[in-house]
């Protein structure tokens, strides 16, 4: 005999086990977690500029049809995949560093300025990478470099 | 006759002791304190919008990313979703599974999630 279950108020919200269907081809999630990334997000912007506009053109074009895209999206996924390798083989204490300060200071970038730039000059002379916030004033030092910011912690 | 020693000197003089800074000083001094807090102020809030544009970039960067991520879990629903309205309306003649009930080809996100 079947019953009717409302999913919206059951104890566990309902998965679908179905898998994807075998002609979309397979990609591995990110599967980091908001800190990580986080700390990682201005060198997923630098590293996949390209394909994270493509993707986003894309979406624009299709008006919200999730299937018009998959293919943009797992480049998207595969980049910031191997942008998130490339930080844990090149800088790895100093991103653990910075992630968990993030994760110790309700996420706040300003908390978090001794260990971001120590990852910032990492990812530089590692990987080339520099984290530029688009848009700030010419010619003023970033917020991410000023020296003595009137935000910061309680505790120095 | 006076005593030996003179008499003592007439106090003639105001006796008006130190009585703190003047007004003027405490005024010039308190407008100091205040123009040096706005200052403060003025900086802490340019200083805010820069940190809210940062806060926002980062976000603006993970869109894709998660949409992506999104976007496949949504399209794996709709596939099962597609599937199981097949099996159950294989027996009925004239259905056409998937199939809008707008006369439009826009896409819509489906109402329903699951019907378990």
């Amino acid at each position: 005999m079947s019953t009717f279950h409302d999913s919206a108020s059951g104890s566990q919200p309902y998965k679908d086990p179905t898998p994807l269907p075998d002609n979309i081809p397979k990609v591995q999630e990110l599967g980091a977690t908001s800190a990580p990334l986080k700390s990682a997000a201005f060198f997923i912007g630098a590293y996949c500029k390209e394909y994270n506009e493509d993707f986003m053109l894309c979406k624009n074009e299709s008006r919200g049809d999730p299937a018009h895209c998959l293919k943009e999206g797992r480049r998207v996924t595969r980049c910031a995949t191997d942008l998130i390798t490339k930080m844990r083989e090149n800088c790895l204490e100093k991103f653990d560093a910075h992630w968990n300060c993030l994760e110790l200071n309700n996420q706040e970038y300003f908390a978090c300025r001794k260990p971001e730039r120590a990852l910032n000059k990492c990812m530089f002379d590692k990987l080339g990478l520099t984290k530029t916030i688009p848009g700030s004033p010419q010619g003023k030092t970033p917020i991410h470099e000023v020296a003595s910011p009137v935000y910061t912690t309680v505790q120095r | 006759m006076p005593p030996p020693g003179g008499f003592e000197a007439v106090k003639y003089k105001r006796n008006l002791p130190f009585r703190g800074p003047s007004g003027l000083v405490i005024l010039g001094a308190v407008t100091a304190v205040c123009a040096y807090g706005f200052y403060r102020v003025g900086k802490g809030n340019l200083e805010k919008r820069e940190l809210q544009r940062e806060k926002v970039w980062s976000r603006i960067h993970l869109v894709p990313l998660l949409l992506a991520e999104g976007d496949r879990d949504t399209y794996r629903r709709q596939q099962a979703a597609l599937e199981r309205e097949k099996e159950i309306m294989k027996d009925v003649k004239g259905w056409e599974p998937g199939k809008s009930v707008y006369n439009n080809a826009r896409y819509r996100a489906a109402e329903s999630i699951v019907v378990l």
